[in-house]
């Protein structure tokens, strides 16, 4: 299933993202305060963080970077009321959010930033699922190549062995 | 020019020039006060605007939803096909969300209302005679002011006692509390308190505005209300708040002080008379 974190001072702006996304039928979290999506960050895995960029005990940006650290695979998103250049550049730069939505926002571009968010995390885990399959795939080879070695210096010849049809093995005269 | 005595009618004039010199000063100290708020003002507006705006929407479905049952009253073969799109809808949901949703609007424009009205009292700048207001709504309108300013850095305390009216000329005396919470919350580096506290006494009215912040030194506290004073970089603080504040004070016919611990805080004690001692005098 896939889980959205939300982050913000202002309840009433929580809860309604939450009426917006209701429909998306994602798990929507909801954190009115820092502390609080920290531990979040412990419970769940999420595809997707949103941020507010300004908030009483910790800025969006500093939470955002705590949370790349912790869960370097979610999607991370501001949804801010300050739409100041200062603002931006420390979200891109500092804590490498994926997109930058300004309020009063506009629902059809939340729902398709989220919803571009998860393919992109999706084709990440996706990205990485695979990468996992071929390392494993490898490993299995390797060992196998490493056995067949082992088996050649102990037996000089011994993978090398011709066999018949029949399973006998052919003696030649090399 | 010559050299002769000023006539009664040339010292008249020139007052006159003064205080208009220092109407227009004043005024323009206010306006570049509100214009360093705007960002924050439009931070505060943009929030409760964003909810609304978003409620909205989801009422607009919500509805579309409700008209898709009451709709199927009329074309219903069956009261369980009514039921299924009433289970169908969600409509428990959908009950209970319309009460919280209409709630949470509702506060967002009263939010925005305020703030919409404190801005307007407090950059109001016909009135500049001497009126009997209530303080506590004056502090009440510059704390809605500043409150984004404020909430990020501190939390505000009111330890608010009884308080007549007193004869004061409120737009002004907003300003001298703005200038002070503003302050205030800039000395503060972290997180920490602002207390604002009133109190009547034989006469007279208090209003201490006392932060937590770095506390001022005592070579710039001697210096604090020198116009052009500043300790904040150039393009963040003009220099006269806390000058024009000390006039606007003296114009009250009240004073204004400072006591200063570093490391620890700061705090202002405003007094001022409840009524002023001669009410012909214009200052």
């Amino acid at each position: 299933m896939i889980r959205i974190q939300l982050v913000d001072d202002e309840p009433n702006i929580l809860n309604s993202l939450r009426r917006l996304l209701k429909p998306q039928g994602w798990q929507i979290d909801t954190y009115s305060k820092v502390e609080d999506a920290l531990s979040g960050l412990l419970e769940h895995e999420y595809a997707v963080i949103v941020s507010d960029y300004q908030m009483p005990t910790a800025d969006g940006v500093t939470y955002l970077q705590f949370a790349k650290q912790k869960q370097p695979h979610a999607i991370r998103l501001v949804l801010s009321a300050y739409g100041d250049r200062e603002s931006m550049i420390k979200a891109i730069n500092q804590a490498e959010v994926y997109r930058y939505l300004s309020k009063p926002w506009d629902d059809y571009e939340v729902v398709a930033a989220l919803k571009s968010a998860i393919d992109l995390y999706q084709l990440h885990k996706e990205n990485q699922r695979l990468r996992e399959e071929n390392d494993a795939q490898r490993a299995l080879i390797k060992a196998r190549e490493d056995e067949l070695l082992r088996l050649e210096a102990d037996n000089p010849g011994i993978t090398r062995v011709q066999r018949d049809a029949d399973g006998s093995v052919l003696l030649s005269d090399d | 020019m010559t050299h002769a005595a000023p006539t009664n009618a040339d010292q008249e004039a020139l007052n006159a020039k003064l205080e208009q010199a220092n109407r227009q000063l004043l005024q323009s100290e206010k306006l570049a006060a509100i214009g360093q708020l705007a960002a924050g003002v439009a931070h505060e507006i943009n929030n409760p605007v964003g909810y609304v705006y978003s409620n909205l929407q989801s009422l607009e479905s919500y509805l579309t939803d409700l008209f898709r049952l009451t709709d199927a009253v009329d074309s219903a073969k069956s009261l369980e096909d009514l039921r299924l799109i009433k289970q169908n809808i969600d409509y428990d949901y959908l009950r209970d969300d319309l009460k919280d949703l209409l709630a949470e609007s509702r506060e967002g424009i009263e939010r925005v209302k305020t703030i919409i009205s404190a801005m307007k009292d407090f950059s109001y700048i016909e009135d500049e005679e001497f009126k009997l207001a209530d303080l506590h709504r004056g502090i009440e309108t510059t704390l809605n002011v500043v409150n984004n300013e404020l909430k990020y850095k501190a939390e505000v305390i009111r330890e608010f006692g009884e308080l007549p009216e007193i004869e004061c000329i409120m737009s002004q005396l907003n300003q001298v509390i703005m200038n002070l919470l503003v302050n205030a919350a800039h000395a503060i580096e972290e997180f920490g308190k602002i207390t604002v506290r009133t109190r009547h006494t034989n006469g007279n009215v208090e209003i201490e505005v006392e932060d937590t912040g770095k506390g001022i030194s005592e070579e710039h506290l001697n210096r604090i209300f020198e116009p052009f004073f500043t300790t904040k970089p150039i393009g963040k603080g003009t220099g006269l708040g806390l000058s024009l504040s000390f006039n606007i004070v003296e114009k009250h016919n009240g004073k204004i002080e400072a006591s200063s611990t570093p490391g620890q805080g700061t705090r202002f004690r405003i007094t001022l008379p409840v009524t002023q001692p001669d009410p012909d005098n214009h200052g």
